[in-house]
């Protein structure tokens, strides 16, 4: 079969403009620097790390590397253009749009969803009150994750998640960090809400809880990805409560969220399953083994309500498929994608 | 005949200095209270309704009194750019272009300097409070600029006018 990492690098042309929108957000001497990368290097930008007084840096696909002041990479960090100060003020301002005051919501929750989808992780003095982090304050360093549409990256399972009578199985993705599973989620989003004509599926509502703005990328409420005409967001919404909010107002026939992880989620899934709507739904992990020996997830596995677990990881590239097992026999599928 | 036409020339022109400069005394504190309104418009809009600043400048242009909406208008066209400058920068424009054609006294225009310092990059509450300083600063000139509209309008309206007069008369 054709390994996912080439479609990524087929569609990487297309998503380049994914580059240019962090790129805008950006004070100009930052902006000259990086837009005069070699293309290869803007292609598989997947995080430029801007922090005070320490060298600018890209996180590409195959590891991190320095940017020097004349917009080429470098593994040396002497030669690799210094953040100062000035520049991170710069920065706070325009990602903010002037208006930090606008933003006490999202820096309580350490990033900031730009426009397109694209999320800003920010650093600095943390206020507290009561023990609850309430302001960020001396922003001091940034992560800027560029977020790439990958359209086609949920072809490959999609048959293995649709039953023979075109039904949709409930669905949990496993991943470490950084493998795409949130790319993966989304695309599955918007093929079921679209319907997926070859497996005989059509599509359905699915209500999507969104509670790192990572999945839809919402700006201001609109969805900045395209998740198909069924798709209903609850922005920001903490899962349990947005899992509850969608079942009782807005008739989904699946309910998509991130990261399950509490004790509340684990309940609210429950509720989900009983109520007959379909989840689908992600997990940080890299084996089904290592999440059985975590409290709140070994009652899911337990109830043997989940049908699929996709397993995700790195060993041929980002979004790699490691193994589709079955929920119920708790067997492979004997699939190996890519 | 030709000195007549001279000394009326001379007259006229004096009387019209003086005029200006009087004008400018009796502006002035029409100006800076139509600032203060305007500045606590900006406060409403950043402590209740949160509106990110290059709205909330604008919203406040469209609300404000004319004769200040010019400072508004053009700080919030400056930030809807996107090219990259901060608040402060697009304030001190705004500022730069507007002040020529205002009254208002140097120290008025180191008031609104001091408050872009602040503009947008801090929370709420402090937001509120540099607003707040501004506004009283700003009522404190406005006193002042009363006091000194009262005395100094009359005074330079006859001061032009009558320096023609004597200007004229040691000419003659």
């Amino acid at each position: 079969m054709k390994p996912i990492r080439q479609v990524i690098t087929r569609t990487e042309a297309i998503n380049n403009s994914a580059l240019d929108e962090v790129l805008n957000l950006l004070p100009i001497n930052l902006r000259q620097m990086l837009s005069d990368l070699p293309d290869p290097v803007k292609d598989t930008v997947e995080e430029i790390r801007i922090r005070q007084g320490r060298p600018l840096m890209l996180g590409l696909a195959d590891g991190d590397c320095y940017v020097t002041y004349r917009g080429t990479v470098t593994a040396e960090q002497l030669e690799a253009y210094q953040v100062d100060a000035g520049d991170v003020e710069r920065v706070t301002q325009l990602i903010s749009r002037s208006s930090l005051y606008a933003l006490e919501e999202e820096l309580r929750n350490g990033f900031i969803t730009l426009q397109g989808g694209h999320r800003v992780g920010i650093t600095g003095k943390v206020l507290t009150e009561q023990g609850r982090v309430k302001n960020i304050k001396y922003i001091s360093g940034f992560n800027f994750r560029v977020s790439r549409e990958v359209p086609g990256v949920a072809n490959k399972v999609l048959p293995y998640l649709i039953s023979p009578e075109g039904r949709f199985y409930h669905t949990v993705l496993i991943s470490p960090p950084r493998c795409g599973k949130t790319t993966l989620l989304r695309d599955l989003v918007r093929r079921l809400s679209e319907g997926v004509p070859e497996l005989n599926f059509k599509g359905v509502t699915v209500g999507v809880v969104d509670e790192r703005s990572e999945i839809a990328g919402c700006f201001r409420g609109i969805p900045q990805r395209d998740l198909g005409p069924r798709a209903d967001v609850l922005d920001a919404c903490p899962k349990a409560a947005g899992m509850m909010m969608l079942l009782r107002s807005m008739g989904p026939d699946i309910i998509a969220t991130d990261e399950i992880g509490r004790q509340e989620d684990v309940a609210a899934l429950e509720e989900v399953f009983n109520a007959g709507v379909k989840v689908l739904t992600t997990i940080h992990g890299s084996s089904l083994e290592e999440l059985a020996d975590r409290p709140a997830l070994q009652y899911l596995f337990q109830i043997k309500a989940v049908q699929r677990f996709v397993l995700l990881g790195r060993s041929r590239g980002v979004g790699t498929v490691e193994d589709i097992i079955d929920g119920h026999t708790m067997g492979s599928l004997g699939v190996r994608l890519c | 005949m030709l000195k007549l036409l001279g000394a009326i020339i001379v007259v006229f022109s004096c009387t019209l200095i003086g005029l200006t400069v009087a004008s400018a005394y009796s502006r002035r504190p029409g100006e800076i209270r139509a600032l203060q309104n305007a500045l606590q418009l900006l406060e409403t809009e950043i402590s209740y309704g949160a509106t990110p600043l290059p709205d909330a400048l604008a919203s406040v242009s469209e609300r404000c009194d004319t004769r200040v909406a010019l400072l508004f208008n053009r700080a919030a066209q400056e930030l809807m750019t996107m090219r990259g400058i901060t608040a402060r920068e697009a304030w001190e424009i705004a500022l730069s272009e507007y002040y020529p054609k205002s009254a208002l006294s140097r120290i008025d225009r180191s008031i609104l300097l001091e408050l872009g310092n602040s503009l947008g990059v801090s929370d709420r509450e402090d937001q509120v409070k540099h607003l707040m300083l501004a506004k009283e600063q700003l009522k404190l000139e406005q006193t002042k600029a009363e006091d000194a509209s009262i005395k100094n309008t009359k005074v330079y309206n006859y001061l032009g006018f009558l320096g023609g007069l004597t200007l004229v008369l040691i000419l003659i």
